[in-house]
């Protein structure tokens, strides 16, 4: 039997510390620990609750706007606040351009490396290549010439010896199994996809004012001024210069990102019965259509024990079974206290203690729903809008599964979701989702502004007495909650339960473990010295440690330690 | 030319937020034309590649661990930078600038030219505000910055009289929170 501890993770935002012990191949106990401690709340207790999301979207330097928008929800809430219908329009857009920057970074840049070998790449016969992508999409980036040039690029690279940031890499895995011309196809997406990462920004910044951190929000709405005779405000030309920037972007999302995918779920098929993990799904509702947020075109909900035909849907931000189920739990996480609090009454009092697998060992705290661990992110928001019977998660879902059966005739079905693979594809099912929806909301935008509405704004007023409020948001990573109490204005506590927090989860009050601790077990490792294997399940989360907890270490080491034991 | 002044760091965590302190400092005493950007980016990691991406000259200024006092202003060029980088602690920042620019480069879309402006920090303790040491050498890398680009012939132009700087992270002393 080995122990093995990755500490860093590598190619994730933030520190993450994971531990295992392999027994005959597989793993068979699994330890996730945020190496860093989380302040956030320390800085927003006694701030102007309208200023809340400026210091919020700080909380993280990546997903800066979910933040933002959670912070200005939540102190919303606790006011009984409606926005314009404009101002719900240009918060989706923000954050649906936002989950497509961070879906394309994820999948592409901080992932792909784990299933695509660059050592293989000047192996491949560029014109077969050309012929395999070309056959799976008709996306113009597939060229010959095109897979040509980045051939000779990496072959370069090769040759000169130097391979820089790729130098660490698990080249010549056994676990390795693409084709060379499939590695080529996907490295050469991954170059191409900065170029798309860039034209989501161009979204935020124009709606935003600035990215990464956005200045358009208002407790109340948004600060764009609409005028459609002025220069200066958002104006029929913003508008236009919004839907040819999308026009350029969903083509990538729907044909490259989405197919690479099935790509890669037809080559490591294996990849569908690893990772289940904890089969407990949240999935909050997002993307209001309406100033009351009534309706949503992201459904929200809870499935249970992995059966789809157990979901209890979440339809509004006010459902009271999510505000009641939620608590979080200290017994193992690097705080006092231990019991499950509420976040209203959440505390967090460091009491550090070394790395004790039996006691404490993670500055992260053990999120519960009513009582159980949940799984969230991109497949919980999958699953809970196929068993609702949403009809564009079920048309994308299905996109995908002809696409991978178009390969090599694979059938995959919704059950076989719940793992590894599963979690990669409902990431670019989602992003495929986002896309469609971007237009549309961009539609809303524009025929509410045509119908003659500028209003972007409505004026809080606080009262003196203690409100409390929750703001929602189902972020890229998964379900987003920022739960603040408020007196005379300002915050007297604010907890937010982020994405990680729910995923990378220690064991709670009764030793049951958290989801990448639970996914972890069954996975197999060839070999304890470059455990490949154990990096896909734990970037299938895409975790990002930087709010889940806080960065503390400024000086970064840079190469994941492992260690064999 | 176009140019983007780019500064890197966690505003919460003391010394660390020198890079948002001298652009905004840069931002109030100096002013440019419409080719140069000037952007507070926090800490970007990989998302720093879209702003780096297709622009001529780019500057970075960050909390550099170069062993000087506190304080204490460096230039280093890419190169210099690279072929030092084992004897210098740099901030967490690096690998997410370093990854963009190598992805850039394979991508044919990195800036011709990269400088890195560090300021050696005392202190980088969570919530606990910028040391003085650094703090005061806001002014001087502000100038700095400005030599940096008008060496390179864009123009740049103190401004007659400076702009108030939007140090929203900072605590004011002596200022009560605005009654509501």
């Amino acid at each position: 039997m080995a122990r093995i501890s990755i500490d860093p993770v590598t190619r994730i935002e933030g520190h993450l510390r994971i531990d295992v012990e392999v027994d005959g191949g597989a793993v068979n106990k699994a330890w996730a620990s945020c190496t860093m401690w989380r302040g956030l709340e320390t800085i927003l207790r006694g701030r102007d609750a309208r200023e809340g999301w400026v210091f919020a979207q700080r909380f993280c330097g990546v997903c800066t706007t979910v933040h933002a928008i959670a912070s200005v929800r939540a102190v919303e809430d606790a006011l009984s606040l409606d926005i314009p219908p404009n101002a719900q329009y240009i918060r989706n857009l923000i954050l649906i351009a936002h989950a497509l920057h961070d879906h394309i970074v994820h999948f592409y840049h901080l992932s792909a490396l784990d299933w695509v070998d660059i050592l293989a790449i000047p192996k491949a016969d560029p014109a077969r290549a050309a012929s395999i992508a070309e056959g799976s999409s008709a996306w113009s980036g597939n060229s010959r010439r095109e897979l040509e040039a980045v051939q000779s690029k990496v072959k370069g690279l090769v040759e000169s010896g130097q391979l820089g940031i790729f130098s660490h890499g698990y080249w010549g895995h056994p676990a390795m199994r693409l084709s060379p011309e499939l590695n080529l196809i996907l490295f050469a997406h991954y170059l191409q996809a900065l170029d798309f990462q860039r034209k989501s920004c161009q979204v935020v910044a124009i709606l935003g004012g600035k990215t990464p951190h956005i200045q358009n929000l208002a407790v109340g709405g948004v600060m764009n001024a609409i005028n459609l005779n002025s220069l200066a405000t958002m104006n029929m030309d913003r508008l236009g210069m919004l839907q040819s920037i999308l026009e350029d972007l969903i083509p990538f999302v729907q044909q490259v990102f989405l197919m690479d995918n099935c790509l890669l779920a037809a080559s490591y098929p294996e990849w569908f019965h690893y990772g289940k993990g904890v089969a407990n799904y949240l999935a909050v509702p997002d993307l209001p259509v309406d100033a009351k947020a009534t309706q949503f075109d992201l459904p929200g909900g809870v499935i249970l024990d992995g059966k789809l035909s157990s979901i209890r849907p979440i339809l509004n931000w006010k459902d009271e079974g999510f505000r009641k189920a939620v608590t979080e739990d200290s017994t193992h996480a690097w705080y006092q206290g231990g019991g499950p609090l509420q976040p209203y009454k959440g505390e967090s009092v460091p009491d550090y203690t070394d790395f004790q697998e039996n006691a404490k060992y993670t500055w992260v705290k053990a999120p519960r729903y009513n009582g159980s661990p949940m799984q969230v992110g991109p497949l919980a928001n999958i699953l809970v809008g196929y068993a609702a019977g949403h009809a564009l998660t079920r048309k994308w879902t299905e996109t995908a599964f002809q696409g991978i059966a178009s390969v090599h005739g694979l059938k995959v079905t919704p059950d076989e979701m719940q793992s590894t693979m599963g979690r990669y594809l409902a990431r670019s099912i989602r992003s495929a989702m986002l896309a469609e929806l971007a237009l549309e909301h961009l539609q809303l935008l524009t025929n509410n502004i045509l119908k003659g509405d500028d209003t972007t704004y409505n004026l809080p007023q606080f009262p003196s007495g203690e409100i409390m409020g929750m703001g929602m948001h189902e972020a890229p990573r998964g379900a987003l909650s920022h739960w603040v109490v408020i007196e005379k204005g300002a915050f007297t506590n604010y907890q937010a339960v982020v994405p990680t927090t729910w995923n990378a989860s220690p064991r709670d009050e009764k030793g049951v473990p958290g989801p990448y601790e639970t996914a972890l077990l069954g996975n197999p490792v060839v070999d304890p010295e470059k455990p490949l294997e154990v990096l896909r399940t734990v970037h299938s989360f895409d975790p990002c440690m930087a709010c889940s907890c806080h960065t503390l270490d400024a000086t970064g080491r840079e190469i994941a330690q492992v260690k064999v034991q | 030319m176009t140019a983007t002044i780019i500064g890197l760091g966690n505003v919460f965590l003391g010394d660390d937020g020198v890079g948002p302190l001298a652009v905004e400092t840069f931002r109030s005493e100096y002013e440019c034309g419409s080719d140069v950007e000037v952007l507070d980016l926090g800490t970007p990691g990989l998302d720093l590649a879209p702003y780096l991406y297709d622009r001529e000259l780019i500057i970075i200024i960050d909390a550099v661990h170069a062993g000087s006092p506190p304080g204490t202003l460096s230039v280093f060029s890419e190169a210099d930078f690279v072929s030092r980088r084992a004897k210098l602690r740099v901030t967490g920042h690096d690998p997410g600038l370093w990854e963009s620019l190598a992805h850039l480069r394979l991508a044919g879309r990195a800036p011709a030219e990269l400088v890195v402006l560090g300021v050696t920090p005392e202190s980088c303790v969570f919530a606990e505000g910028i040391s003085q040491s650094v703090s005061a050498a806001a002014s001087e890398a502000a100038a700095v910055i400005a030599r940096l680009l008008v060496d390179r012939g864009v123009a740049c132009r103190r401004r007659p009289t400076a702009a108030k700087p939007n140090l929203w992270w900072l605590p004011i002393a002596g200022l009560e929170r605005a009654a509501i």
